[in-house]
């Protein structure tokens, strides 16, 4: 079985906002090419770093991000350089690069000298605000494009700041359509012969990420803001988050889906944990009257309020209980065992170590010669059962594939020499 | 320059048939994309048992109606809606009907659902044995925890966005949504769609995508993963800071509740956003002379940025330093995106005609096409707008059938 890209070569020029976007057609099956500066890409520099192993090869985001890829060093700024790069481009079905209008400019590399180097080249630009508007050349950073997208007023507590989203997340909203775009325009390539330019601004991808935000001010004029609760003025027993013995779940006993509250209570009270709630007024309560609508309906009568507020908090205490004797994935995974709506807070060591990621093997091990370590990677977000993601190749080494792809154009080993003296390459 | 294609120019997937028993947002948001794409996307609903977004909101204050919602609305632009009932024998015979009919059939329902209705990977390929199923269960197909239940909510804290967002020592509330609902899980949805759907234009032959919403989230979020197992340390809450810049951050300016961030990624930035704030001494400072230093000191230097910030206004600070070339933004409101200078002049969103909801504002695509443009034609469906439409031309149903279906509350 092969990959679905297997006959395609992507040149991927892009800088850390593109780097997954390249990850992603190389994991299904492209010869994605990463072309670096001779200096080497910024992202390697970006700690944590890969112990024992010296800059420019120890930058663990680096290698997560361009694994899959082959590397060589072209200064495109260069005329020899931008040459050479040229010559690569003709042999290539996509680059994928993220010059800002002005940089693409500057280098004599926009969108018309792509395609004067190969006429049917689907090209992607990948950028913070896009090829056009009046703010195409202004300078980004993932936390700008978070910001500036809406989604970041949506995350963090009342009486903090904004918070970010983790991870590099505005950098890979961006790659992950600009990836889906080069799908799209693969697909029209393929029907047609015709190459085409995509456009991705890391602003416009994550929009959708305002979840409901944006229609509310569309529809409503009103603006979500952060910690906002859609409860009230009293807390849902089972709804939220609550503290385990070592660290958080996340509980949605609630009706929504699955066995609700009520399961919830056949938990805790299979190991006698749930106090008096089996008992009356409890137990009809819980079974007949908590459920949100309801409760909203009986809060708006003062005197029921305080009643209710003092049942709703005997319930919460006992939840509260059980949940702090436990460790989480117990809590997790016995609720779940009970169709309740439940998850983990989980952590890093927690999602490296989780049961279900291990029995569906979905993480890689690939040996990297050149840094002298066998590395674990994360799988793939699909397992494609007829033509499979593939973790083929570590991430490159600093130029490492130089000569073998300069001596594939047809350069001579002096030729390559020179460049290389000159600081070309 | 980026000119979308006139409406009406052919799209990457005109012809394309979709059979999309997906809802909420993960999986929904990504068959949009395939509609916006030319794909034809049929989603078969129920009247017993809509799409959660159909019920919830934002909608009109005091409407009840299962149209109005913009929480719905916005993920499913273009598609046509049937509403059959599965569950009943003669609905699942149609909805077989339309697995014939279908090259993609697409679901995130939980398997044990899947199973109830009768649309499992074996039933869908027995009776189309060229199709492509994706399955986007929160779990995946397989292993101990497939049978697990979730929204995004619930995924959020498995897959790691809870522990990662925010201040250490602060409750991990996470990103104030159900983050990888709505560009990670559908948009890697749209991808795992097309690579098969090449293979199939290429050989003939369908697939089955068994996605994994917890694998496809982890997927995007490793970075701190990938280097606790690989030596690199645990992760630490860091709020609004990263490892490789600094300042980075979101600074308190002028106003009620005004935010602006910065992020100098280099020396460059740094020094353009000395000179901007007029602390130019700042850059001569030993403590922030080179991006470890800031790092070491990156308290005292967050709290000089902060003072120097307090007294901006926020809109004029970001123009001066982005016209010096300097990493700057606010943390725009909802209604401040929608009123964006630069998405509308780019025409980002797309206000569209909807029978009950009216003109309304859907986000656009989120990449653009030159030649085959990725576009919004339509606004979302009604429930069960198209049923007789799907029943008349796709099921080749006579008015009578149809006319019984619907007295046997198969169709609604």
């Amino acid at each position: 079985m092969v990959g679905a890209l297997d006959d395609l070569r992507v040149i991927d020029a892009s800088g850390p906002i593109g780097h997954y976007a390249g990850r992603l057609l190389a994991d299904l099956g492209a010869d994605v090419i990463k072309v670096e500066p001779p200096q080497g890409d910024p992202a390697r520099a970006y700690p944590p770093f890969l112990p024992d192993v010296d800059a420019p090869e120890h930058g663990l985001q680096f290698l997560l991000l361009n694994a899959n890829k082959r590397g060589v060093t072209i200064d495109v700024a260069d005329d020899q350089g931008r040459d050479l790069f040229l010559r690569l481009l003709a042999t290539s079905d996509v680059l994928l690069e993220s010059w800002r209008p002005q940089e693409a400019a500057a280098l004599r590399l926009t969108h018309d000298d792509v395609t004067a180097a190969n006429e049917s080249i689907i090209h992607a630009s990948v950028t913070g605000w896009g090829l056009t508007g009046p703010r195409a050349q202004w300078a980004y950073a993932d936390i700008v494009g978070v910001a500036m997208s809406g989604v970041m007023t949506l995350a963090g507590l009342p009486e903090g700041p904004p918070e970010q989203l983790p991870d590099l997340q505005g950098y890979h909203c961006a790659s992950i359509d600009a990836a889906a775009g080069v799908m799209a325009a693969i697909l029209h390539r393929d029907a047609s012969g015709e190459g085409q330019l995509v456009e991705v601004s890391m602003q416009e991808a994550l929009s959708m990420a305002q979840e409901t935000a944006m229609q509310g001010a569309d529809i409503l004029g009103e603006d979500r803001v952060r910690g906002g609760s859609a409860l009230g003025t009293f807390r849902m027993p089972g709804l939220g988050l609550y503290e385990c013995a070592d660290g958080y779940v996340f509980l949605m006993a609630a009706g929504l889906a699955g066995s609700g509250f009520p399961g919830f209570l056949e938990l805790m009270d299979e190991s006698g944990e749930a106090g008096d709630l089996t008992e009356e007024p409890y137990a009809t309560f819980i079974n007949e009257s908590m459920n949100r609508g309801l409760l909203a309906a009986m809060a708006q009568d003062p005197d029921a309020m305080q009643e209710l507020t003092k049942t709703l908090n005997h319930i919460d205490e006992i939840v509260q209980a059980f949940v702090r004797a436990h460790p989480k994935q117990y809590i997790y995974e016995r609720s779940q065992e009970h169709r309740v709506l439940a998850g983990m807070v989980s952590t890093a060591q927690d999602i490296s170590a989780s049961p279900q990621l291990a029995a569906r093997d979905w993480w890689n091990e690939i040996d990297d010669r050149g840094r002298g370590k066998t590395l674990r990677y994360p799988g793939p977000p699909w397992q494609l059962e007829g033509t499979p993601a593939t973790l083929r190749r570590p991430a490159p080494l600093l130029g490492e594939h130089n000569e073998e792809l300069f001596v594939e154009l047809g350069l001579a080993p002096g030729e390559i020499g020179a460049l290389a003296r000159a600081g070309v390459v | 320059m980026v000119e979308q294609s006139s409406n009406g120019a052919p799209r990457p997937l005109d012809g394309l048939k979709v059979l999309d028993l997906t809802w909420f947002g993960a999986g929904p948001i990504g068959t949009r994309a395939l509609a916006n794409l030319g794909a034809d996307v049929v989603r078969v609903e129920t009247e017993k048992r809509p799409d959660g977004l159909r019920i919830g909101g934002p909608r009109p204050v005091g409407s009840t109606s299962l149209n109005l919602s913009g929480y719905y609305n916005n993920f499913n632009s273009e598609k046509r809606s049937i509403t059959i009932d599965l569950t009943t024998e003669r609905g699942h015979e149609l909805g077989i009907d339309l697995v014939k009919w279908a090259d993609v059939f697409a679901s995130n329902m939980t398997n044990r659902a899947v199973q109830q209705i009768g649309m499992t990977w074996e039933q869908v390929s027995a009776a189309n044995p060229g199709i492509i199923g994706i399955y986007q269960p929160m779990q995946g197909l397989t292993g101990p925890h497939s049978e697990y239940i979730g929204f995004g909510a619930i995924l959020s804290t498995v897959c790691g966005v809870n522990s990662m967002t925010g201040f250490e020592g602060n409750e991990p509330r996470g990103s104030g949504t159900n983050y990888p609902d709505y560009v990670v899980n559908p948009i890697h949805l749209a991808i795992g769609v097309m690579a098969a759907v090449r293979h199939k234009r290429r050989t003939g032959e369908g697939q089955l995508i068994d996605m994994s919403q917890l694998e496809s989230s982890v997927a995007a979020l490793a970075g701190p993963i990938f280097a606790l197992d690989n030596g690199g340390g645990d992760f630490r809450r860091a709020g609004n800071r990263v490892s490789f810049a600094a300042p980075h951050g979101a600074y308190q300016v002028e106003g009620d509740d005004r935010w602006l961030v910065l992020g100098c990624l280099t020396e460059e930035h740094w020094r353009s956003f000395t000179d901007v704030s007029g602390h130019a001494e700042w850059a001569e400072d030993e403590r922030f002379a080179t991006l470890d230093a800031r790092k070491q000191h990156e308290d005292a230097l967050d709290a000089l940025v902060g003072e120097w910030a307090a007294g901006q206004d926020g809109r004029q600070a970001m123009e001066r330093l982005q016209a010096a070339d300097v990493p700057a933004g606010l943390v725009q409101s909802a209604s401040e995106v929608l009123a964006d200078e630069h998405m509308a002049d780019r025409g980002y969103f797309a206000y569209l005609d909807h029978a009950e909801a009216g003109r309304r504002a859907y986000d656009g695509p989120g990449f653009r096409l030159s030649k085959t443009p990725h576009d919004l034609r339509g606004p979302a469906p009604l429930l069960g707008e198209h049923t007789f439409e799907i029943c008349t031309d796709l099921l080749e149903l006579s008015e009578d059938e149809i006319a019984d279906l619907v007295a046997e509350q198969v169709l609604f």
